[in-house]
């Protein structure tokens, strides 16, 4: 118990040491700069863009491997994990080398240049955090009985209108409660995307870049205003994921 | 009409094979085995939930055997309700109508409709999840009734329930029924449901039908040692219970049966064939019935023998006794006996 105490004391005192390092005014002041809001305005975009791509991808992929058994489904199975286990910037100079392939060039040729662009972030965000979306909903999928499907199938509805109807609100939690993971991961997001967006100042500038910019150039002003709107972001998601998902098993 | 040919379907663990049927319009037809016989495969491979592996389901002269699941018109109602929880019960009951795209005003009285005849109209703004589990499967009934089903299958729709709960749903599910007329396959495991709600009866086991009859018949008559071991009955009879002193007497047009299951009015009466003792001469105990009869027929079934006696009603008593007992007291045909039962043993429902 004692050492329960000392680790969540431990936990508070970094935290508040981030928060008390400025004065109020300057945190605020430093906020309101057009540096900063630029970089909320970036990360709060990506980490909803690249959220709906996890969510669109995630909910046909997890459904297949939570309902059907096909060739090899183990083997996938694996492999949609990879990217859990992958130091995120290895899957950031993966993505960025797959950029500069002749397929990646092709493309940047159709419009989708992902390498230094915040396009880039999105992609990295993506990339790093699906296997979250795509565990909790398969988890979600597989703790609903078949039998609502099949129930609603007998009252007039297509494969897909019993999915629409019935299996999605059904997995009303599990979405919000990936969803909430996936982009709070995404706001936090900083290995990959810096592999492969780089960090450029107001063009690839998310809250995690913008906090190492600072640091590294020592304006620590900016970069504690950073971080405590960071912490104010998983404190928030924090607190909806327990209260509305929290019995969903990422792992 | 519903015909099944020779359909198999193997799922693993459970399968069906070459299972053959026909059941009438408007027919109440109870399928009854043990678990594991296959009855909620048969009831989901008849609503399309799975494709047959092969054999034909000829529905009203159209095959059926690979229409999807929502042209065929076959309501199916599970043990586990199965009710959306996130819908209301209004909406659960009007979720069919819906996809069939009626008309809001439509559905709203068809919803008020069912609800009257399954007794749920209090509960219509309620959430499935805040019910009982008799509420729910009324609700289950209704929403597949919302459909006018050209056949309504039941797997097992009591037998999660109390027994009150499922006494008063059973009777519902008659009255319901002669409503309705709806074409009815109801898969149970207790016999007493298929002998009260059934007009035909088929006993399932292990993939097979095994035998199909009415009730009565398949009671009296079992073909096979699986179906007289599984019903375990034998012995089923009807009469007038009147109960006098704490004990009740069902007069069964002859003699007078003493039971302590005190249900009085016209009932079944049913003794295990296992439950009898046969003596040759008048045994004083205290046993509450005993009657004279004559052995009519003899069968032997291996380490039992099952007698028939015959004590002056309509139908004689099964009674099983061991082999060893049966030689020892040198029975056989023409024999005169007496047979002897507890009062405690005689089941009345």
């Amino acid at each position: 118990m004692l050492s329960s105490l000392l680790l969540a004391s431990f936990i508070l005192t970094m935290i508040i040491c981030v928060v008390t390092h400025t004065t109020p005014h300057a945190l605020i002041t430093s906020i309101l700069s057009e540096e900063i809001q630029f970089a909320i305005r970036l990360s709060l975009t990506t980490a909803v863009v690249s959220t709906i791509l996890c969510i669109a991808i995630s909910i046909p992929s997890a459904y297949a491997l939570a309902r059907y058994n096909f060739f090899g489904k183990s083997v996938v199975n694996t492999i949609l994990d990879v990217p859990l286990a992958l130091p995120p910037l290895v899957a950031g100079v993966g993505l960025l080398i797959f950029g500069m392939t002749s397929f990646g060039r092709g493309l940047a040729e159709v419009g989708l240049d992902f390498v230094f662009t915040p396009l880039g972030i999105v992609i990295a965000q993506f990339f790093v955090n699906v296997p979250f979306m795509f565990r909790i909903l398969r988890g979600t999928f597989q703790s609903i009985n078949p039998r609502y499907e099949h129930v609603a199938e007998t009252l007039g509805c297509t494969e897909a209108q019993a999915f629409w109807r019935v299996t999605l609100p059904m997995s009303k939690n599990g979405l919000l409660a990936g969803s909430i993971i996936t982009w709070s991961k995404g706001i936090g997001e900083f290995g990959a995307a810096l592999m492969v967006a780089g960090a450029t100042r107001m063009k690839t500038e998310t809250l995690p870049i913008s906090l190492y910019l600072n640091m590294s150039c020592g304006e620590l002003n900016l970069a504690i205003a950073t971080a405590t709107i960071l912490i104010i972001i998983s404190l928030i998601s924090l607190f909806v994921f327990e209260r509305y998902g929290g019995f969903t098993r990422v792992f | 009409m519903i015909r099944i040919e020779k359909i198999s379907k193997d799922l693993g663990e459970f399968f069906l094979r070459d299972v053959n049927l026909e059941i009438d319009d408007g027919e109440y037809f109870m399928v009854l085995g043990p678990t594991g016989a296959g009855k909620t495969i048969l009831l989901e491979t008849i609503a399309g939930i799975y494709r047959a592996d092969s054999g034909r389901i000829v529905l009203n002269e159209r095959d059926i055997t690979d229409v999807p699941p929502r042209e065929r018109n076959i309501g199916i109602v599970y043990q586990d309700y199965v009710l959306f929880p996130f819908l209301t019960v209004e909406e659960n009951i009007g979720f069919g109508l819906k996809s069939r795209k009626v008309a809001k005003r439509e559905i709203k009285h068809r919803v008020d409709e069912l609800a009257n005849l399954m007794g749920v109209s209090h509960l219509l703004h309620r959430y499935p999840g805040t019910l009982s589990g008799g509420e729910q499967q009324r609700i289950a009934i209704a929403r597949a009734l919302s459909m006018e089903p050209n056949v309504l299958l039941l797997d097992e729709p009591l037998s999660a329930l109390d027994p009150q709960t499922s006494e008063r749903l059973r009777q519902e599910l008659k009255k319901v029924h002669s409503v309705m007329k709806t074409t009815t396959i109801h898969v149970t495991h207790s016999f007493e449901e298929a002998f009260l709600l059934g007009s035909r009866m088929a006993v399932m086991n292990k993939g097979a039908i095994i035998q199909v009859g009415e009730p009565n018949d398949v009671f009296r008559k079992p073909e096979s040692e699986f179906v007289a071991d599984f019903l375990g009955v034998g012995n089923l009879f009807q009469g007038e219970s009147i109960i006098n002193n704490g004990v009740a007497y069902i007069d069964l047009d002859g003699i007078k049966i003493a039971s302590t299951t005190l249900m009085p009015g016209s009932v079944h009466v049913s003794i295990r064939p296992e439950d009898i003792l046969v003596s040759t001469a008048e045994i004083a105990s205290s046993a509450r019935n005993s009657f004279k009869g004559v052995i009519q027929s003899v069968i032997d079934v291996g380490t039992t023998v099952r007698i028939a006696v015959d004590v002056g009603i309509n139908a004689p008593f099964a009674v099983a006794i061991t082999k060893q007992s049966f030689e020892d007291m040198k029975l056989e045909k023409g024999k005169e006996v007496y047979i002897t039962f507890k009062a405690s043993t005689v089941h009345v429902f």
